[in-house]
């Protein structure tokens, strides 16, 4: 039976994995979960299908998740992303380990993003659990930036913001829960015209309108903070200050400072960081490479109090920022008359360490030459 | 490409001229654009910038993948299109409104008594099925949108919806149509939008150029 034309393609979003860049993907991935296992974070897995109940944010927002029912008519999602499984999996059943725990994972994630963005990606990550310290953010940062130069990435950039900072300026001007709600939806859309309008709306001066707009044009080093420091009145503010402070100096320690400039207008709206953020971005890549920060709600929803904090990369930007290596070959290929001395000389060789391929019919001398050449293949065995 | 190269998307069309005043106003030597040139590509390295003229609605797309870092777009785009991109400035010309109208005859004796419930679960037509469903969806509406690519008043004369949600910048069309404007849903002007990433990395530059902008607009007093 011949396929239709559908039945020749793959869903909108997905994509085949050749050969060459499978190779390529599994090298970086390997890479990249070697680092984070010299870093002692363990690697854990997660199932691809969730329960709705467990990962689905407020239930009439618009979300980009696969959904499916189960035999019981339960709503089943495909994950989206890994720090809520993860967050679901300590919760329940790592609740009672030693913290600080450590965690990583690479895996597919789903998202039913508008064509042409990739709707199936895989992510790496990790996430360290049960530590609040400075110290914690820092090496999650310093890590997210060994990660970026091990695997070769030669412009790269981090920005580091802080959520309660712009939040807590919000709230410092006294606006109402609604205001804050409409500020906070510009803010995760990036709306800074819309933001401007509902702030001249209200009894705000027009000093006090253009001293918020400006807090996310703040860009640079620590005399940033300074900056703002001057413009904060309440506790909050000035806590969330002092620990972008922290976690930038402790980003020293690390010897990573270079690679991260504070940069207040990282922002984001309704979805699960609490504190520092922070995106890692490469130039004409339209999209962050890599994206993280401190949640220190999130292990609530699952019953157990517990600060955290994480990054993840995609794998896709990844690659495309990245130069793909030439395919390998195998390193040897053995050839002759008789298929039996062809089998063994293969398995001894392989026992050495080495990629071999056989021939599957007899062949002379030159012929296997010429196949060998034909394919790339340096060294040529015949028995 | 230098961390400082912009790539700007400009729309083709009438909104064109006033952006490359704009740019040119702003310091940015782009005077040499012409759209009747036909060419969609212009480089000004000593400006290190290149424009791409692009249509109007294609605009948030260059931008959200990064293939430019900034456009200038109107908000009737951006809402329509729903990218994920920055929107950094009111540039305040180009301005319109989105009304919905409906036919003259469809209208009480007095249109103060009109009452837009009467078009729940009705058929309306429009170029911008984004913006017309979640307008009537906001107010607990249910419709019928029937999306076409021109000459949307022409759908409620020969019965193919009671009502159309269009933009309208003098009300003319809507008059010769024997249209009458029932609601305004919003209005719209130029909109200065950024990539994400580009403005995050390519931020000084970026921040100079939308604080002049910002400038001159102050200036001519808009």
């Amino acid at each position: 039976m011949k396929r239709s034309a559908l039945g020749l393609q793959v869903p909108v979003g997905t994509e085949d994995i050749l050969p060459r860049n499978q190779a390529f993907s599994r090298t970086l991935e390997q890479g990249i979960l070697g680092l984070f296992a010299a870093w002692a974070y363990q690697e854990v897995s997660t199932p691809t299908l969730e329960y709705g109940s467990a990962i689905s944010p407020q239930p009439d927002k618009e979300d980009l998740l696969y959904k499916f029912f189960d035999r019981e008519g339960r709503v089943l999602a495909l994950r989206p992303e890994l720090t809520t499984p993860i967050a679901r999996m300590v919760g329940t059943r790592l609740r009672h380990e030693p913290v600080p725990l450590r965690l990583c994972y690479a895996a597919d994630v789903f998202r039913l993003q508008k064509a042409p963005a990739r709707r199936e990606f895989r992510q790496a990550g990790v996430e360290l659990l049960g530590s609040s310290s400075a110290v914690a953010d820092a090496e999650i940062i310093a890590l997210a930036v060994d990660t970026l130069k091990l695997v070769g990435v030669k412009d790269f950039q981090i920005n580091l913001g802080h959520i309660e900072i712009f939040r807590g300026l919000i709230a410092d001007l006294g606006l109402n829960r609604e205001t804050c709600a409409v500020v906070e939806g510009c803010l995760a859309r990036k709306d800074f015209v819309a933001l401007e309008l509902t702030l001249a709306k209200t009894k705000l001066t027009a000093e006090q309108i253009s001293l918020v707009l400006s807090v996310p044009t703040f860009h640079g080093g620590e005399e940033v903070l300074a900056r703002v420091e001057k413009l904060a009145q309440s506790q909050r503010t000035l806590a969330a200050l002092a620990n972008l402070r922290q976690v930038y100096q402790a980003l020293g320690l690390f010897g990573v400072q270079a690679q991260v400039a504070i940069d207040l207008g990282v922002l984001r709206g309704f979805d699960y960081y609490t504190g520092i953020v922070f995106e890692g971005y490469a130039p004409d890549l339209g999209f962050p490479l890599c994206e993280g920060g401190r949640y220190d709600d999130l292990l609530g929803n699952f019953g157990y109090a517990c600060p955290a904090t994480g990054f993840a990369i995609n794998l896709e930007h990844l690659v495309k920022v990245l130069e793909l290596p030439e395919y390998e070959a195998a390193q040897v290929f053995v050839a002759g008359g008789d298929q039996a001395s062809v089998i063994n000389k293969a398995a001894s060789l392989r026992q050495q360490g080495l990629r071999v391929q056989i021939a599957l019919e007899a062949m002379t001398g030159p012929e296997a030459e010429a196949y060998a050449k034909a394919r790339g293949i340096k060294r040529v065995e015949f028995v | 490409m230098s961390r400082n190269f912009l790539t700007i998307a400009l729309p083709k069309g009438k909104l064109l001229e006033e952006s490359v005043r704009l740019l040119v106003a702003a310091g940015i030597n782009c005077a040499a654009i012409d759209e009747d040139s036909r060419k969609l590509l212009f480089e000004f390295p000593e400006e290190e910038v290149r424009c791409i003229i692009c249509r109007p609605t294609d605009i948030p797309t260059y931008v959200e993948y990064g293939a430019a870092d900034l456009g200038f777009v109107g908000k009737d785009t951006i809402i329509e299109e729903n990218k994920n991109v920055a929107e950094l400035l009111d540039l305040k010309f180009g301005y319109c409104r989105f009304v919905v109208a409906v036919p003259e005859e469809d209208l009480p004796p007095n249109p103060a008594e009109f009452d837009l419930r009467a078009l729940n679960h009705k058929r309306v037509a429009t170029k911008f099925p984004r913006v017309a469903q979640s307008f009537f969806a906001d107010k607990g509406m249910q419709v019928g949108v029937i999306k076409l690519h021109g000459n949307i008043e022409l759908a409620p004369r020969v019965g193919l919806a009671e009502m159309i949600v269009d933009i309208v910048s003098t009300g003319k069309t809507l008059r010769q149509n024997r249209l009458k404007e029932v609601e305004q849903i919003l209005e719209a002007t130029t909109r200065l939008i950024a990539n994400r990433v580009s403005y995050r990395m390519k931020y000084q530059r970026i921040q100079s150029l939308q604080d002049k902008l910002r400038e001159l607009l102050t200036e001519e007093g808009c």
